[in-house]
């Protein structure tokens, strides 16, 4: 068989991490439970992610797999409420860190690092119906949440914010590359599963 | 009464437009409340009363928040407020429904259902993985809850650090083992061989399947119309 091509074995892994990925994602997530929080997910998300995400980078050898696992978070993302764009962020964040990754070789560790600042993007998407769809995103919350509650949001997430949220992805997510590494090093490679 | 999965994954899908998203605004109002009775109801069907009651808990002591504490308050507490009794309102149909249909599918009529949609073995078989996992991730949580607090480490004193390398790197290293695992046990039974898969589930759409279809159906229609 061909050794590029994904085999069960890395399907299942696939599914295996994205898991774990998403349970330690969703327990971070809680935090926007609190409002005020809700732009500072782009700075936990990504950072706390990191740590799945480069151990799940460390067995990574073949193309496709970052691509799989980022439609998977978009959809479940989806299905979870956040808006139809994260399917299409997840897609091109994964595909994007697939190729950060294959342009290493899968060895370098600094291009692991990198591909988790791009990967990180995809948490963006659960920001842009705030500023995609704005009108018809807060008339839509006005009937559920009522006008006060609306014009305090607005307040929160001025439409001059969305650039800063992104960096921030990609900037916490390079930084949770770095912790995951560090982690990584620190507890798997003694337990052996690196 | 068995619903085939494809009609819950199409009902979850109206649960997430709906009553999360918030679609249609105030003409799906009556779609909604619907959509909502039927949740409770097919949640109910599976004889999981204790769940069943402790959402209605929550949910009416949601309502009462927002009847007797709501105009009590005013500025930030009362916008955090809102959000929160919004978002467990909300949230509350969709982690019902999908409780519902994670005890009610098993993973080889999930397969066979996705096989049917022409759904690629690449997506198939990652995503299966993910819902097979998370009643183990979970287990494996509580396991080293339990050990962590006999161990005196609990979860509101420590900082971010501590709880990160307490609770979170074990139950990783838990959950990659097994996930090792069952790629073993998978293999052995031939996933991602050369030849195709068989599967010995039966799905279909039956009577009810009907009903619900068309229901939501209908539901789209007033969102169109």
């Amino acid at each position: 068989m061909n050794q590029k091509k994904l085999a069960g074995r890395d399907l299942i892994n696939i599914g295996v991490y994205t898991a774990i990925y998403f349970v330690i994602v969703m327990a971070v997530a809680m935090f926007g439970f609190i409002p005020i929080f809700i732009p500072l997910l782009t700075v936990v998300v990504p950072l706390v992610g990191g740590i799945p995400y480069m151990l799940f980078v460390s067995k990574i050898k073949k193309f496709g797999m970052l691509t799989i696992m980022g439609t998977i978070i978009g959809l479940l993302m989806f299905v979870t409420g956040m808006g139809y764009w994260i399917i299409l962020l997840g897609i091109v964040s994964g595909l994007l860190a697939d190729l950060v990754l294959k342009s290493g070789n899968y060895e370098s560790s600094k291009r692991s690092v990198l591909s988790s600042a791009v990967f990180s993007i995809w948490v963006f998407g659960n920001m842009m119906p705030f500023f995609l769809n704005r009108e018809s995103y807060f008339a839509m919350l006005l009937d559920g949440y009522g006008n006060e509650y609306v014009e305090t949001l607005k307040g929160y997430m001025p439409m001059r914010i969305w650039p800063v949220l992104l960096i921030a992805c990609v900037l916490f997510g390079f930084l949770g590359g770095l912790l995951g590494k560090k982690i990584c090093r620190k507890h798997f490679e003694r337990a052996g599963i690196v | 009464m068995r619903l085939d999965p494809r009609t819950k994954l199409f009902l979850l899908l109206m649960v997430s437009i709906f009553i999360i998203g918030g679609a249609g605004g105030q003409r799906a109002g009556l779609f909604r409340v619907l959509l909502a009775v039927l949740s409770f109801g097919l949640l109910l069907s599976t004889h999981s009363y204790q769940k069943v009651t402790a959402y209605i808990v929550v949910y009416i002591a949601c309502i009462m928040l927002e009847i007797f504490m709501l105009p009590q308050l005013r500025g930030l507490p009362n916008f955090i407020l809102i959000f929160m009794i919004g978002t467990v309102t909300r949230f509350m149909m969709a982690i019902l429904l999908g409780q519902y249909i994670i005890a009610t599918t098993t993973v080889s009529e999930f397969v066979a259902s996705m096989q049917r949609m022409h759904v690629t073995e690449k997506l198939i078989i990652p995503l299966s993985v993910v819902f097979r996992f998370f009643p183990t991730i979970g287990e494996e949580v509580g396991s080293i809850n339990a050990a962590m607090r006999m161990r005196g480490i609990r979860a509101g004193s420590g900082n971010l650090g501590k709880m990160i390398e307490y609770r979170m790197i074990p139950m990783m290293v838990c959950s990659v083992k097994i996930g090792e695992e069952l790629s073993v046990a998978s293999l052995t039974r031939g996933l991602g061989g050369e030849a195709q898969r068989t599967n010995i589930c039966r799905i279909g759409f039956g009577l009810p399947d009907s009903i619900i279809i068309l229901f939501c159906i209908c539901g789209m229609a007033v969102l169109l119309l």
